[in-house]
């Protein structure tokens, strides 16, 4: 067979194989978290308190913290990203100050989390005395989700045809209505994309929660601002340690299902509003 | 007048939305800023050895040694391992499938993406550490090894998506006249669309590597937290300790203001250099491939 047709077979079958693996750890992922997980998973499971350290009961309380600590820091994230989004697009003119801007956001995106555990301790926890409590978790989520946020909303700003600006401009408009009639209507999908993606990366997180936000046991929903709350992913931590006992096991694999089920559930939904508007502007 | 004012006119609207881009900007400065603090008290008791001492034993001596040397060594070989599959899966996506079909790589990666790292941790405890025990004939399958082999997988995504883009930013042409010159798509693919490619598939692969050296609790559970250089140092089938895992195993029992946690908080900052350095380095040649 000719030599070069011979390499390219080769090669193609390389590829398809390496493509072939990544795509592999997707399903094994899933079809391990869905085989250990589903027989842990029942009404009791999902309605009821932990019991037993984590042995008995189930992780109501646990998804209450989560669902919590994620909602409030998308809550605290969207008006600052939004803000600081349109500072970036509407009033600083500057390429090159825009260019800094941006490089900024990307830095801060790639702040390993444990390092906002860290600091975000020191700042909420201790100097605004908020301690170990959901409120400390909240504002640590926010400040690590801000990238998220910044980015999507920005990309679709920056997407707005410069005609519509033009007319808002013909109309007079300043820049707080041109804001109001014109940006942030336009802009709507990326700040609704860019939110379900920070809640899911708020759920999926534990570094920068573990050790400034969550008790293990004994917590029901908080009463107070300096409470600490109880979540999936740090009873998932605390019951993946004991993997030696079954029960924790078994337990940790129910939990994580849900964990999963819900970040998936977010992050499917943005990719289902980003297909339909590329579909709509194929159009 | 300046034919470039730096902000327009100033209205309600520019201070509100100028106070959030404060803070959005002073973030990564006031993160600095308070990890060199912070670290101050550990400096003052180790002296600058802090850097290249190897024992660490919470109340009478820190140094960082074996957590640098750990944090260098998982991410290295994360990065070793996934090079293959992410190039390969990208140059697959990008140059190969039709539409339909690369939406639906893209689509699983962007999933896989958000795969919460607790859960790699889970999956890295109950299934990987037992397996790399029972293949490599060990004693104990929590290792540097494993760590690394479990934060391969976790950046396979980030790696793949930002290679594939840079793939996909040469301009047709590049294709269409190696085609006409008779190459195969094989070769037009490796010998012009690679090399044209080569800045942003670098950057892809360092921020790659500045992901994979934050990561923690995945490598938590499964790198075996003893803050000792394997002997010989090549060992890679030995427990071992990096900075985030050295971190998270410690920081609830150090919370507050004694040296233990001026020590973590100083790896934060060494760790905060080093991913820092690797993402401007990866950000810079992703710019410059644009």
């Amino acid at each position: 067979m000719n030599n070069r047709l011979f390499k390219e077979r080769i090669s193609m079958i390389a590829l398809y194989g390496f493509t072939g693996c990544g795509c592999l750890v997707l399903a094994v992922i899933l079809a391990t978290v869905f085989t250990k997980g589903a027989p842990a998973i029942s009404v009791s499971f999902l309605l009821e308190e932990t019991r037993n350290f984590g042995l008995e009961g189930g992780i109501l309380y646990q998804m209450a913290g989560t669902l919590i600590l994620m909602t409030g820091a998308a809550l605290v994230c969207l008006p600052v990203a939004l803000g600081s989004v349109l500072f970036q697009t509407e009033f600083l003119h500057s390429p090159k100050l825009k260019k800094i801007f941006r490089l900024l956001i990307y830095s801060l995106n790639a702040v390993p989390t444990i390092i906002f555990g860290l600091i975000g301790y020191l700042f909420f926890g201790v100097f605004l005395e908020a301690g170990v409590s959901w409120v400390t978790g909240v504002l640590i989520l926010a400040v690590m989700i801000l990238p998220t946020l910044h980015v999507s909303i920005h990309e679709a700003v920056e997407s707005i045809p410069k005609h519509y600006r033009e007319a808002g401009l013909a109309l007079g408009l300043s820049p707080g209505q041109q804001m109001r009639a014109v940006v942030l209507p336009q802009s709507l999908h990326g700040i609704v994309t860019g939110t379900l993606l920070g809640l899911a990366r708020a759920a999926g997180e534990t570094a920068a929660i573990m050790f400034t936000a969550t008790a293990f046991s004994g917590v029901r929903l908080p009463q107070s601002w300096t409470e600490p709350v109880t979540t999936l992913q740090t009873h998932i931590l605390v019951l993946a340690q004991e993997a030696a006992n079954p029960k924790a096991l078994t337990h940790a694999w129910g939990a994580g299902l849900v964990l999963l089920m819900l970040v998936f559930i977010l992050i499917t939904a943005t990719l289902w509003i980003r297909s339909g508007l590329e579909m709509e502007a194929e159009r | 007048m300046n034919k470039h004012p730096m902000f327009s006119e100033r209205g309600p609207a520019f201070w509100w939305t100028g106070f959030t881009a404060l803070i959005a900007s002073g973030t990564i400065f006031i993160l600095f800023v308070s990890l060199v603090i912070e670290s101050v008290p550990v400096f003052k008791a180790e002296g600058i050895s802090f850097l290249w001492g190897t024992d660490w034993f919470a109340g009478e001596a820190y140094g960082a040694l074996p957590m640098v040397f750990g944090s260098l060594v998982v991410t290295g070989l994360a990065v070793v391992i996934v090079l293959p599959f992410a190039l390969g899966s990208a140059i697959l996506t990008s140059e190969f499938l039709n539409g339909r079909l690369r939406l639906m790589v893209k689509a699983a990666m962007e999933l896989l993406a958000g795969v919460p790292g607790i859960i790699y941790g889970l999956m890295g405890i109950a299934l990987l550490t037992v397996w790399v025990r029972d293949v490599f004939g060990l004693i104990d399958g929590n290792t540097l090894f494993t760590a690394g082999l479990l934060l391969a997988v976790m950046i396979l995504p980030t790696v793949m998506t930002l290679a594939e883009d840079a793939l996909r930013a040469v301009p047709g042409e590049f294709r269409d006249t190696a085609l006409s010159l008779g190459l195969t798509r094989m070769e037009t693919v490796l010998k012009v669309v690679v090399p044209e490619a080569l800045p942003g598939l670098a950057g892809a692969v360092f921020l790659g590597l500045g992901r994979a050296m934050g990561e923690t609790i995945a490598v938590m559970l499964v790198i075996g937290g003893i803050d000792r250089i394997p002997q010989p140092w090549f060992n890679l089938f030995a427990p071992g300790q990096n900075i985030p895992s050295k971190i998270g195993r410690e920081a609830a029992e150090a919370l507050g203001f004694d040296v233990q946690w001026s020590a973590l908080i100083a790896l934060g900052l060494l760790l905060f250099v080093m991913v820092m350095t690797l993402t401007s380095a990866g950000n810079f040649l992703l710019g410059k491939a644009r």
